[in-house]
Formats: structure tokens, C-alpha cells, sequence
């Protein structure tokens, strides 16, 4: 009776809710609907863009041009990355002898969960979003963003979050860092018991991550709304590019995923300071483990699926042909889209459910396999008998594939329950997803700023840095992540500051291989910089020779565009708007008029 | 119309998310004839429940997805992807719907890999 009760709500209630969708639409004309300051229907010349823009400081806290945004978005994710990269550093300088040595067992646990939240959420979406601003709207040829202030506020959302996320380091009193793992598990993040998990530090963190979450669906909102309505009238579904294709799914992931993270560290948040007990009764870890993985596993291929649409992107250039199966990769990653949100509970097979329902996460986690392993096979079947180059960018590319196929079979065995049930919560998953999130995702990540580095800088980046980058980063990623898979295999528990003796050599190896990269990127570091500051200006708007395997791109044009325009002021050119200085093109090239003035 | 927009090279594109439908078709059967951990009504619905909606969403956006893609192809010129507004760039195939030149497209777009013929006019 009561059920039904409740039944008979919640349907009034969904009727309810959608009488109000229905009259909003029909009081407001939402095809003019025109969001903050005029979005700016295709083709129609916008103020904000065309504005001259101011100098010094002031440009880059007023903004609202996409690829400033992304610059923006990128400086964050690269200071993210440092920090990130430098406090695993620690912990890996930790775990050189079995003990706790030099840093104490409550410091390497807040490292720990610092290290993965700055890395996936303050690096890893940042980073993305940095591409995408910059990228989409020249790709598919936009004028800006469809709703050019909403990216910026979302951007600005960012470093407050990560003053909260990181507030517990600071030296505030009484407040500590989050000891929880980025998991976030209860019964420790809800503070219960006898830990400190009940500090004011873990709540700040919640509502950083929350405020992350924010911008991220922001972020995501705007892409689907850019790609769906922007595009330029040539660019159809049938030749939107790849890396657009992959920052649309990835958007329309972070719209389903993001939400329910948001939910979940509210719900927490009550619990741990309004006295709720959504978390707290029996099955409540149960509910925790539900709602975060979700979120959580989606979350890997929001952290993929543009990655790998850079290394789609990139990796044909230098192989002097086109992408094989393009419309395999396409459907492909549609498909991981889907099939992402039906996989959560293979993070919990150890957690005693149902064998049907663990049964059934095993049947989709294994299917999804298949549209990864479609891509890697485009990858190189791409590369087979081309003209392949081995430019800084398609380095990493191919390191990409190599890293990425190593990442993906491991995780193909951790899909199937009786292997994940002896691997799981040992060294050998840490291995995995490493390979996936540092040898692949960061792989492409720096294989996207060599390729790019001459749109956004205008400079060249050195080359032999560039490829001592490259070979530090991909020795150090295989030593390190290799023997945390080798731990895993000899039991070797992930999560821990001190370790039996009989895993010191291995662990050993780890470090050594992790002081590799370190070294990797402190090259890397010096080298962005310094390059961006004195390195050679690139004259040439097509300073990867794509013009000669005809696969020249449309942001590459617009450099070319933008470089003439800032020399020679072409003056005929009929549909170009020069009204800002003439340095920051973009219109809406719809035919193919002038030819003449590209190279020939 | 329907026809017209998934012929013979649109399904074979389509076939790379059949594979992975086909799996969890296969675990279905699987789960219905072996029945591994006895049948109970609500844990055996949400089994079944876990495997039919990704099923059916899969199927659901391969299908728009295809329509989307295909039918863009058969209503406009087809560029390289990425290429579509670039100045002076030729498309790789000019829409035409002669039934011959139909034909032609797709062969071509799905043999995506023949970079030759892509836009040589320099
Ligand atoms: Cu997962």
C-alpha cells in the first residue's frame, strides 16, 4: 500500500515536471533564445570576438575568445600536472626501502589521493578542454563557442577548485589534507570512526571536486551546442572530423556522468555535516561504491576518447595517409560512449553482489574491449606502408599505441571475475590503468602540444628536446608501470606507504623508472617554455608539409590565414571580417574562392 | 528511403558496432540457456536488465548515428575530414545523385585509406 503510495509521487510528480518543460517552451521562443549577450546563430558577425581586446593582465581575466580560453585551460592543466607529477614523485621516493622513511604514513596517504584527484580532474579534463577550445571551433569552422561567456566562467570555476582540493597542504590550522584515496570511500570519507577522516580538509576537498564537476558540465554543454549548431556549412556529419566526433561523445558523457558525481558528493556532504544517514545504514558502502562508479568509470572515457581522437587526428599526418576506417574509429567510440555507463560494477566484483549482476558487468566490460581494439588496429594499419615520419608528435603517437595496447589487454584480464577477484586491489591495477592514463592519455596530451605548438605559439619547439622528452617519458613510463604490474602478479597491495620486504627490488625498479620520467619532464618543461619565449617564429602555414599528402586541416589554414594577414594584409580577401587588428581570423570560409592565395 | 541511406557500405561501417552487440547477444543466451547462478525474479531481471539497455541504446545510436553520417553523405560534397573549410580545398566527392556516382561515393569512403587522390591540386 505504501508503495504504491509512493509510486503514485512519483508519477504525479514526472507528470508535473514535464507540464513545466512544456509551458517553458511554449512561453519562450527558444530558437531565438539568445543565452547572455547574443549566442549567435552561424554565420552572423559577433561583437564580442571582433572587439579589440585589452592588454597585459586584464585580456586574460576578461576573455571570452575560445582560444585564449584555451590557452587559459592549458597553463592550469600543465601547473596541475606539475603538481601532481611532483607529489608521486615523493611518494615513489617513499616506497625505495619497505618502511616509512621520510615522510610519514599520513603524508603518503594524502598524497596519494591528492595525486589521483589532481591528476584526473585538474589535469586530465583541464588539458582536454584546453585542446578542445582552442581546436573545435577552427576545426569545424565557428566563429567561437556557442556561448563564448559560459566557457569562460567555466574556466574561471576551475582555480578556486583547486585551492579547495589542495587546501588541506596549506598551513591553516586544524586543517588537514584528504587521506581517502580518490575513491572516496565510505565509511572512511564520511568521517565516521576513529580516523581524522572527519577533518574540515576532506569537506573542502568534496566541494572542490564538486565545483570541478561544475565546470566540466559547462564545458560540455557548450561543445554539444557548438558542434551540433556552429558547424560551417561545409562541414557536414559525413566529414566533421575525428577529434570533434571524440570531444562530442566526451561531452555528451560528462552531461550523464557528471551530474551524478555532483549528487553523490552532496549526499556525502550532508551526511558528513547535517547528520543524513544516506551513506550510513547497512548497504550504505554499497550505495557509495554504486553512485562513484557511475560516475567513475564513464570518467575513464571522458579521459580517453579525446586523447585518442588526437592521436586519430595526428598520427595519419605523419604517416602520410589518411585515417584507415574512419568511420570505424567514428561509430566506434559512439559505441564506447553507450556502452561506458553499463560497466560500473566491474570496480566492485570483490564487493560480494549478486553473481548474476557481476556476471552480466563482466558479459559489457568485455564488449566494450572491442571498440578500443577496432581503433588500434586503424592505428596501425594507418602506419602499414606509409610514409611514416618520426616527428616529435607522432613519437608520442606511436607510443600511444604502444602503451595503450599494454594498458588495454591487462584491463581485458581484470574484466573477467575470476582474475579480477586474485588482482584485484593489488599493484597490477595501479599498472594498468598507469599505462592507459600516463602512457596513453598523457602520451597524446604532449603528442597534441607538438603538433599544435607552432598554431598556439607561433614558435618551433627543439627538436632533440623534444625527443629526449619523448624516449625519457616512454622508457620510464614501461619501467615503472611494467613492475607495478610484476608487484601486482606477487600480491603486492596498491594503496600502501610501507610494503614487505620481499618487494623492494621491484619496487625499486618502479622508482628508478618513475626518476626517469621525472627527468623526462623537466625537460619537457624547460623546453615548452623556453621555446614559446625565444624559440625560431614559424612563417610557414604549413610547417608539417601536409599540403604535399593533401592532408592539410582547417586550423592549420587559419595560421596560414592569420600569418598573411598579419604580414601583407591581403586586402581581397571577400568574406574575411578585419575588424579587430587583423590578427585573430577566423571567419567562416564557405567556398573555396581563393585559392591563390594559399601557396601557389 | 531508409534503404537508400543504409546500403551495402554504410552497414559494413556499421558492422564495428554489431561486433560488440553481438557479445552481449551471446552472454544473453548464455545466461538464459545455462542459467550459472539459478533464476530469482528481481536478481535475474536486473541481470538481463544490465545487458538489454546497453543493447538496445547501442543499437538505438549506431542507428542515428549511421543516418546522420550516411544521409550527409548522400546530401552534400564530401571532404576530407577536417579539410570541409579549408580555402580552395576540393571535395573528395562532389554530390551528384546519379545513381552511378552514388555507387562510386561509397566505395571510396569506405576505402578510406587510398590517400592519393585526396585533393592533389598543388
Ligand atoms: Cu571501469
Amino acid at each position: 500500500m505504501q508503495v504504491n503510495g509512493q509510486l503514485a509521487l512519483t508519477v504525479l510528480m514526472g507528470i508535473f515536471l514535464v507540464a513545466v518543460a512544456a509551458w517553458l517552451a511554449r512561453i519562450e521562443n527558444w530558437r531565438s533564445y539568445t543565452p547572455i549577450g547574443g549566442g549567435g546563430a552561424l554565420g552572423q558577425q559577433e561583437g564580442y570576438v571582433s572587439e579589440e581586446k585589452p592588454s597585459g593582465i586584464i585580456r586574460w581575466l576578461t576573455t571570452v575568445d575560445h582560444k585564449d580560453i584555451g590557452l587559459l585551460y592549458g597553463t592550469y592543466g600543465l601547473i596541475a600536472f606539475v603538481v601532481g607529477g611532483l607529489m608521486v614523485t615523493v611518494m615513489r621516493i617513499e616506497l625505495i626501502d619497505p618502511g616509512m622513511s621520510f615522510i610519514s604514513n599520513q603524508f603518503y596517504n594524502s598524497l596519494l589521493t591528492s595525486h589521483g584527484i589532481t591528476m584526473l580532474f585538474l589535469f586530465g579534463t583541464p588539458i582536454i578542454a584546453a585542446f578542445a577550445n582552442y581546436l573545435v571551433p577552427l576545426l569545424i569552422g565557428a566563429d567561437d563557442m556557442a556561448f563564448p561567456r559560459i566557457n569562460a566562467i567555466a574556466f574561471w570555476l576551475l582555480p578556486p577548485a583547486a585551492l579547495l582540493i589542495w587546501a588541506g597542504f596549506f598551513p591553516i590550522p586544524d586543517l588537514i589534507p584528504a587521506q581517502t584515496a580518490w575513491t572516496m570511500y565510505t565509511p572512511l570519507s564520511a568521517g565516521v570512526g576513529a580516523g581524522n577522516q572527519a577533518n574540515a580538509g576532506v569537506d573542502l576537498m568534496l566541494l572542490g571536486l564538486h565545483l570541478s564537476g561544475v565546470s566540466a558540465t559547462m564545458g560540455s554543454i557548450n561543445f554539444i551546442a557548438t558542434i551540433f549548431t556552429e558547424r560551417g556549412d561545409d562541414v557536414s556529419w559525413a566529414n566533421l572530423d575525428i577529434f570533434s566526433w571524440t570531444i562530442l561523445t566526451q561531452s555528451g558523457l560528462i552531461l550523464f556522468a557528471f551530474p551524478l558525481l555532483g549528487s553523490a558528493l552532496v549526499m556525502l556532504l550532508f551526511d558528513r555535516n547535517f547528520g543524513t544517514t544516506f551513506f550510513a545504514g547497512e548497504g550504505g558502502a554499497m550505495l557509495w561504491q554504486h553512485l562513484f562508479w557511475f560516475f567513475g568509470h564513464p570518467e575513464v572515457y571522458i579521459l580517453v576518447l579525446p586523447p585518442m581522437g588526437i592521436v586519430s587526428y595526428v598520427l595519419p599526418r605523419f604517416s602520410g595517409r589518411r585515417l584507415f576506417g574512419f568511420k570505424f574509429v567514428v561509430y566506434s567510440t559512439l559505441a564506447i560512449g553507450v556502452l561506458s555507463f553499463g560497466v560500473w560494477a566491474h570496480h566492485m566484483f570483490a564487493t560480494g553482489m549478486d553473481p548474476r549482476l557481476r556476471a552480466s558487468f563482466m558479459a559489457v566490460s568485455l564488449a566494450i574491449a572491442i571498440p578500443s581494439a577496432v581503433k588500434t588496429f586503424n592505428w596501425i594499419t594507418t602506419m602499414w606502408n606509409g610514409r611514416v615520419r618520426l616527428t616529435t608528435p607522432m613519437l608520442f603517437c606511436i607510443g600511444f599505441v604502444s602503451n595503450f595496447i599494454i594498458g588495454g589487454v591487462t584491463g581485458v584480464f581484470l574484466a573477467s571475475i575470476p582474475v579480477d577477484l586474485i588482482l584485484h586491489d593489488t599493484y597490477y591495477v595501479v599498472g594498468h590503468f598507469h599505462y592507459v592514463v600516463m602512457g596513453a592519455i598523457a602520451f597524446a596530451g604532449f603528442a597534441g602540444l607538438y603538433y599544435w605548438y607552432p598554431l598556439y605559439t607561433g614558435r618551433m619547439y627543439q627538436k632533440t628536446l623534444g625527443k629526449a622528452h619523448f624516449w625519457l617519458s616512454m622508457v620510464g613510463t614501461n619501467i615503472t608501470f611494467f613492475a607495478m604490474i610484476l608487484l601486482g602478479y606477487g600480491g603486492m597491495p596498491r594503496r600502501y606507504a610501507t610494503y614487505l620486504p620481499q618487494f623492494a627490488s621491484l619496487h625499486q625498479v618502479a622508482t628508478i623508472g618513475a626518476l626517469i620520467l621525472f627527468v623526462g619532464q623537466v625537460i619537457f618543461v624547460w623546453n615548452f617554455v623556453q621555446s614559446w619565449l625565444e624559440g625560431p617564429t614559424v612563417d610557414d602555414g604549413d610547417p608539417w608539409d601536409l599540403r604535399e599528402s593533401g592532408l592539410y586541416t582547417a586550423e592549420w589554414d587559419w595560421y596560414d590565414q592569420k600569418l598573411q594577414t598579419a604580414i601583407a594584409d591581403g586586402g581581397e580577401e571577400e568574406d574575411s571580417v578585419l575588424t579587430d587588428g587583423g590578427d585573430e581570423e577566423e571567419s567562416v570560409r564557405t567556398d573555396g574562392g581563393d585559392v591563390d592565395a594559399a601557396d601557389d | 528511403m531508409a534503404n537508400k541511406i543504409f546500403d551495402r557500405d554504410t552497414l559494413l561501417d556499421l558492422t564495428v558496432n554489431v561486433v560488440p552487440l553481438f557479445i552481449i547477444g551471446f552472454f544473453v543466451v548464455g545466461f538464459v540457456v545455462l542459467a550459472p547462478f539459478g533464476i530469482d525474479p528481481l536478481a535475474s531481471a536486473i541481470q538481463f536488465g544490465l545487458l538489454a539497455v546497453p543493447f538496445v541504446l547501442l543499437a538505438v545510436l549506431t542507428y542515428f548515428a549511421g543516418r546522420a553520417v550516411a544521409g550527409a553523405e548522400h546530401s552534400s560534397d564530401v571532404y576530407l575530414p577536417g579539410q570541409a573549410s579549408v580555402r580552395g580545398a576540393e571535395p573528395l566527392e562532389e554530390f551528384d545523385d546519379t545513381p552511378e556516382s552514388l555507387e562510386r561515393d561509397q566505395t571510396n569512403a569506405v576505402e578510406g585509406e587510398t590517400a592519393d587522390d585526396a585533393a592533389d591540386d598543388h
